[in-house]
């Protein structure tokens, strides 16, 4: 339930996933807090939240509305979350109502009823919801501020920690945004036809915390942060492990290729068109993980059933370890995707399974899910850096729009991360048949071949077989032969 | 008229019932809390409580408690009202007449006030 900063103040954690984060551990304790936002953008429910979560962990809490929701609805509403057990009602939360005493009596009353209450159920915790019925009550301002800060005096004195929920978007520089220790703002803002809401730290005494919007969706659990990844992971969580050794890539001339194999805890972008054979690189890749070398699989456009066929018929080894579990596949429709939630899910799987290898089939559709594109690099490139720390070498795909042609387009400039390694595949037009190129353009720390070799698919995956010697601009996707002019003739057969 | 006492914290329930009761012919006096409940109950000798069960400063179970242990009150029909399921309610406090789970329809409400006043339709004396 609560822990201690480095000031010995001592702490409420809100129990909402992300949330804490964000906060730098969680509230302060015996602070008092304004949790605004629009209705509809969930304050309520993160209000029920925190207090049953804070139940759960021995607290008592005490939900006090104003001209909020009645209760019998909101229970209604509130019943099919996983948060909500109506055992802890009402020995540990107890629902009041406080507008009466309000409208009949002004602040005075309401200020002693919520000190009265706050001691008699020993609330640790203290939710008003509609608190922006009290601000539109207030005739006089100097009373409402007065009221503020009599309910920061009872939570000092009670270490009854205090959060006021309002449907008013205030003004940072308004009195009793000043007096409260701290401010959190939940908004929802149209994108085209979908929507995207965000939770943001506008203030919070006596602590460090994570700055800037943060995406969350309500769920059946209630709400779900997600702190933006390039701000919780500024700086890896851990130091980058020394690793001078390679892995294998799966295609053994691949591994020639680049100086002895994939370096250990690097990343590396495979680009190329679509269908050209980087999701069953990826798949190769996977089939040497093991037991102690779990795998991870991490994809968007082709559903796990779908990869499955694809395995059978080109990676056949992969089956054995997908049954066993060394290697898993999540797979997440790019569709309406959260880019936090994505680099939420695909951590905590590596951190929690020790992954080693992963691959990262399809980087564009983050690029999809990036509601602010000019967030992009720094997010891709605080995940990769993490991925390195965590000791996972990871391979990722990038679809590049063009099939062949004497350009390589960048699909985007936020896609271009900085990456260890980097392998292009290409299709190339010879002898009016299209071939398969694949070639090594950078390798970390290493020597590599920078030829650029013809492979095959087979039922084992990508055959390198040899260099497209006697071709010359077969990275511009239309060679021509060596010494002659650029081949645009069609093979002809037979003489 | 019979009288009848609502001991609610909601203020908009408190204002509906005896809005409702009101039209039905009752003459209802209303209390935010057990204790002004109590308050109003010596003085008012209501035929019919009706009372929350969650409320600030006396809840609905150490009134109903307070009403069955004093003689002068403790024949009065209580009807307890809550959000919670009746199963947990009857485990905190016992006694009550009859019990109305919120959110209720106003027709269970006339019923039940009717049934425990032993007036089938719900009607005022």
């Amino acid at each position: 339930m609560s822990g201690a900063n480095s000031t010995g103040l001592k702490r409420v954690m809100t129990g909402v996933p992300g949330l804490d984060t964000i906060l730098g551990g969680g509230f302060l304790q015996g602070g008092v807090y304004i949790i605004q936002g629009t209705p509809g953008t969930g304050k309520t429910t993160l209000g029920n939240q925190i207090a049953f979560n804070h139940a759960a962990q021995g607290g008592q809490a005490l939900y006090t509305t104003l001209l909020a929701e009645y209760h019998a609805r909101m229970m209604q509403h509130l019943g099919s979350m996983s948060f909500f057990d109506a055992a802890r009602i009402p020995d540990q939360i107890s629902y009041l109502n406080g507008f009466g005493t309000l409208k009949s009596d002004g602040y005075p009353a309401l200020r002693d009823l919520l000190r009265r209450e706050v001691t008699r159920h020993k609330a640790t915790i203290l939710i008003l919801d509609g608190f922006a019925t009290a601000q539109r009550k207030a005739s006089e301002e100097q009373d409402f501020n007065e009221f503020v800060h009599e309910l920061q005096s009872i939570a000092i004195a009670t270490d009854c920690t205090m959060f006021l929920l309002s449907s008013a978007m205030g003004v940072k520089e308004t009195p009793e945004y000043t007096i409260v220790d701290g401010i959190v703002e939940l908004s929802d803002r149209l994108l085209g036809w979908s929507s995207e809401s965000t939770l943001q730290v506008v203030k919070l005494r006596g602590t460090s915390y994570l700055r800037g919007r943060h995406a969350f969706r309500i769920t059946d659990d209630g709400l779900v942060v997600y702190p933006r990844i390039e701000a919780s992971l500024a700086r890896p969580s851990r130091l980058e492990p020394d690793a001078a050794e390679t892995v294998r890539s799966g295609v053994d001339r691949l591994d020639a290729m680049m100086g002895g194999g994939v370096p250990a805890a690097s990343t590396t972008m495979v680009m190329g068109p679509s269908g050209v054979g980087k999701t069953t690189l990826g798949l190769q890749f996977l089939s040497q993980c093991a037991a102690d070398e779990p795998g991870l699989f991490f994809g968007f456009y082709e559903t796990p059933a779908r990869l499955r066929v694809k395995v059978d018929k080109v990676c056949p080894p992969l089956g054995t370890l997908l049954d066993s579990g060394a290697v898993e596949v999540l797979w997440q429709p790019p569709t309406d995707g959260l880019l936090d939630a994505y680099g939420e899910r695909l951590l905590e799987n590596v951190r929690r399974r020790g992954v080693r290898r992963l691959v990262i089939d399809g980087l564009g559709a983050f690029q999809s899910a990036a509601v602010e594109p000019v967030r992009l690099n720094q997010y891709l490139t605080a995940l990769m850096n993490e991925l390195r720390a965590l000791g996972a070498t990871t391979l990722y795909t990038l679809a590049v729009p063009d099939l062949t042609g004497p350009y390589i387009r960048e699909p985007a400039r936020d896609l271009t991360v900085p990456s260890d390694n980097l392998i292009l595949m290409r299709y190339v037009e010879i002898g009016a048949r299209l071939r398969r190129m694949i070639s090594v353009l950078k390798v970390r720390n290493s020597d590599f071949d920078p030829s650029l070799y013809e492979y095959v698919t087979t039922g084992h995956g990508l055959q390198i077989e040899g260099t497209l010697a006697g071709a010359d601009a077969a990275l511009s996707g239309v060679p021509r032969r060596e010494g002659g002019t650029r081949n645009q003739e069609p093979a002809r057969r037979g003489g | 008229m019979a009288t009848v006492l609502v001991v609610e914290d909601e203020f908009g329930i408190a204002e509906l019932l005896d809005a409702v009761l009101t039209e039905e012919g009752y003459q209802v006096v209303t209390a935010m809390n057990g204790r002004d409940g109590l308050d109003l109950l010596a003085r008012e000798r209501p035929v019919l409580v009706l009372s929350d069960y969650m409320m600030p400063v006396m809840d609905g179970a150490s009134l109903l408690a307070r009403i069955r242990a004093d003689p002068a009150l403790q024949g009065i029909p209580v009807v307890m009202m809550s959000s919670m399921p009746e199963a947990a309610v009857a485990q905190r406090c016992a006694g009550y007449t009859a019990f109305l789970r919120k959110p209720f329809k106003l027709f269970e409400l006339l019923d039940v006030v009717g049934r425990v006043l032993g007036k089938g339709d719900g009607q005022a004396p």
